[in-house]
């Protein structure tokens, strides 16, 4: 899993819907099938990579089944299509199975809520450069904040497939128990690290859970735990760990500065507003260091991202 | 048997195959859009706009839905004059579509300087001059509002265009279109675009502020299309049809019948944009529904529709 692995086979695909179900408060996964071309192409998803999902001809679920602080938003047309990125994504005799996690939170959402088994979707993807495993790692640090579990559930998978060597441990943190999009009981106190995600220990990765509000596992901030993590393993050579991270802004910032602190790599997966989602738009801008420079450019986060090497992005001082 | 039609078009003495385009600064420079369509099916190409320098563009966010469009404030954000040539021409220039360099600047000497640099390259058909950016400070809309500026630029950028065919894209934030079109063909324009988007706000309850960083931004998508074929429509009875310029149409097309308005309207070519971050082979797709069209409707020539709108009861 190299950083020149972005797919160059985007296309435009149709995707069969075979499960779409809430999971959580606002949660809901949708499990599709790619056959023929699309099969292929998202046989090659990475991890970190995403897909644009067009929402915009879906029914509106009944009035009185969508939350009253949505019925406003839900009056809206969808014009554009959505960015999302897939939680897991298996080969399957020439097709493609696909787990989509999303959070229901305005008129696209609420429209997918609608779709059931047998439906298709009109997806245009794998788009974007995912993450990448440089030379040399033993140690494979994952940090999680509310919504950005998929990619990185993703990322955990391929990295016990392929990265066996790797020791990978996961810091998983959400304002409140209703915001992790995971399935049944989240917090099993385990020995190593504290807690036991599911979601993570299925593929043998212990794991931290907090919450802002001590409502599931310890209460704090995830990064809280990750710093202690690298004060407890600083004898560990820095040059042979890594961070994956994402999550909200302020905790990539948050894990960024961390790593960058400490000299550690660390990848992160980004978010923007988009149009196109691939290239054409330019909405979504980052800005970033210009090496060897005080100057900054804006790179594209469908592009040039979502996953960037969290040393060249420009975050908030 | 299927009968043979004719889609193609004269543009301003270029024959194009089809009067499908793409629209300035929603497909790049045409390298992103290989996987998604043929490029080569469409009549003319149209690039995002270039400036002497690079440019960074304005911070985020940069785009915001509406009901029906959209809003963008990307400032104009681009590579600049040299790398488009050296990283980007070589892609246009292998493309089959007429290719339309759409300039932008600050000042009349910029946009002069980037179209005398590209005027001799022979993979450029014409320059689209953009006097109607809303997203920027300087330059851009404020050539384009005022008929004594857009005659000048327009004549000053027309001399260093070296024979190519000149496109003034016109702005639609004006009280009289018709003014900004006669002064850019009186400066010599050969051919006008129109329409660029609406200045536009939409504001976070929230926060209450602009949800976009340039706290304004131009609104485009099919909500703009019936006043674009509007516009297009009195730009041609009153100006362009007299002079012989053709118009490239644009503004919310997304099918062939959008287009086909265009062309009875009075335009000669279309371009698709928004259309095209929705469905990237949009553009490719209409083409080929134009096809489908004249076969259906026995149209032999697609061209006998340019400004055929009949208006019965004026």
């Amino acid at each position: 899993m190299c950083r020149t692995d972005a797919a160059s086979d985007k296309g435009r695909f149709s995707a069969t819907i075979t499960a779409n179900v809430k999971i959580g408060e606002c949660f809901w996964r949708m499990d599709m099938r790619f056959e023929d071309a699309g099969g292929e192409a998202f046989a090659r998803f990475r991890p970190g990579q995403f897909l644009q999902i067009d929402a915009s001809d879906a029914a509106l679920p009944a009035l009185e089944s969508i939350p009253p602080e949505l019925r406003d938003a839900a009056q809206r047309k969808v014009l554009l299509r959505r960015p999302f990125s897939f939680a897991e994504v298996t080969p399957q005799n020439g097709a493609t199975m696909a787990e989509l996690l999303y959070c229901v939170v305005g008129p696209a959402s609420l429209r997918m809520t609608t779709l059931r088994h047998g439906d298709t979707v009109d997806i245009v993807g794998p788009l974007g450069n995912g993450f990448w495993v440089p030379e040399g790692k033993r140690t494979a640090l994952l940090v999680v904040g509310g919504m950005g579990v998929p990619p990185i559930r993703c990322l955990a998978k391929t990295l016990t497939a392929d990265y066996g060597d790797l020791e990978t441990y996961a810091f998983v943190g959400a304002k409140t128990v209703g915001a992790f999009p995971f399935e049944g009981k989240l917090d099993e106190v385990s020995e190593q690290l504290g807690f036991s995600v599911p979601a993570f220990a299925r593929f043998g990765i212990p794991s931290v859970l907090t919450t802002d509000d001590g409502s599931a596992g310890a209460q704090g901030f995830v990064t809280e735990h990750l710093a202690q993590w690298l004060d407890d393993n600083a004898d560990r050579p820095k040059e042979e760990t890594i961070i994956y991270a994402c999550g909200p802004e302020p905790m990539l910032a948050a894990v960024a500065k961390m790593a960058i602190e400490r000299d550690i790599d660390c990848q992160v997966s980004m978010e923007r507003r988009m149009a196109c989602g691939i290239g054409l738009c330019q909405s979504c801008a980052i800005e970033c260091r210009v090496p060897d420079s005080d100057e900054t450019v804006y790179k594209l986060c469908c592009q040039d991202g979502p996953v960037f090497d969290a040393r060249n992005v420009v975050w908030p001082s | 048997m299927t009968e043979a039609v004719d889609i193609s078009v004269d543009f301003a003495g270029i024959r194009l195959a089809n009067p499908v385009s793409t629209a300035s600064g929603t497909c790049g420079y045409a390298d992103e859009l290989g996987a998604f369509m043929d490029v080569n099916a469409l009549g003319a190409f149209v690039t995002k706009s270039i400036t002497l320098e690079p440019r960074k563009g304005n911070p985020t966010p940069r785009i915001v839905e509406t009901d029906a469009g959209m809003l963008n404030a990307i400032g104009l954000a681009n590579v600049g004059l040299e790398r488009f040539v050296t990283e980007k021409l070589p892609t246009l220039a292998a493309m089959k579509p007429a290719v339309f360099v759409n300039v932008a600047g600050t000042t009349i000497d910029e946009y002069v300087t980037v179209t005398e640099r590209l005027a001799s390259e022979d993979a450029i058909a014409g320059f689209e001059l953009n006097i109607s950016c809303p997203n920027v400070k300087k330059g851009g809309i404020s050539f384009g509002t005022d008929p004594v500026q857009v005659e000048e630029i327009t004549r000053a950028v027309k001399q260093a265009c070296g024979g190519k065919v000149l496109i003034v894209k016109l702005t639609p934030t004006v009280t009289d279109i018709s003014a900004t079109a006669r002064a850019a063909i009186e400066g010599g324009a050969e051919a006008l675009s129109l329409i660029n988007t609406f200045t536009a706000m939409v504001i976070d309850i929230e926060t209450r502020r602009p949800v976009l960083a340039n706290r304004t931004g131009g609104l485009s998508g099919p909500a703009v299309k019936p006043i674009a074929v509007y516009l297009v429509n009195k730009v041609y009875n009153e100006v362009a049809k007299d002079a012989g310029v053709p118009l490239l149409g644009l503004g919310g097309i997304r099918t062939a019948s959008d287009a086909i308005e265009f062309l009875l309207a009075g335009a000669t070519a279309v371009a698709v944009g928004t259309a095209s971050f929705v469905e990237p082979d949009c553009a490719g797709r209409i083409v080929n529904e134009l096809e489908e069209y004249c076969r259906r409707t026995g149209t032999a020539r697609l061209s006998d529709l340019i400004g055929a709108l009949e208006t019965p009861n004026t």
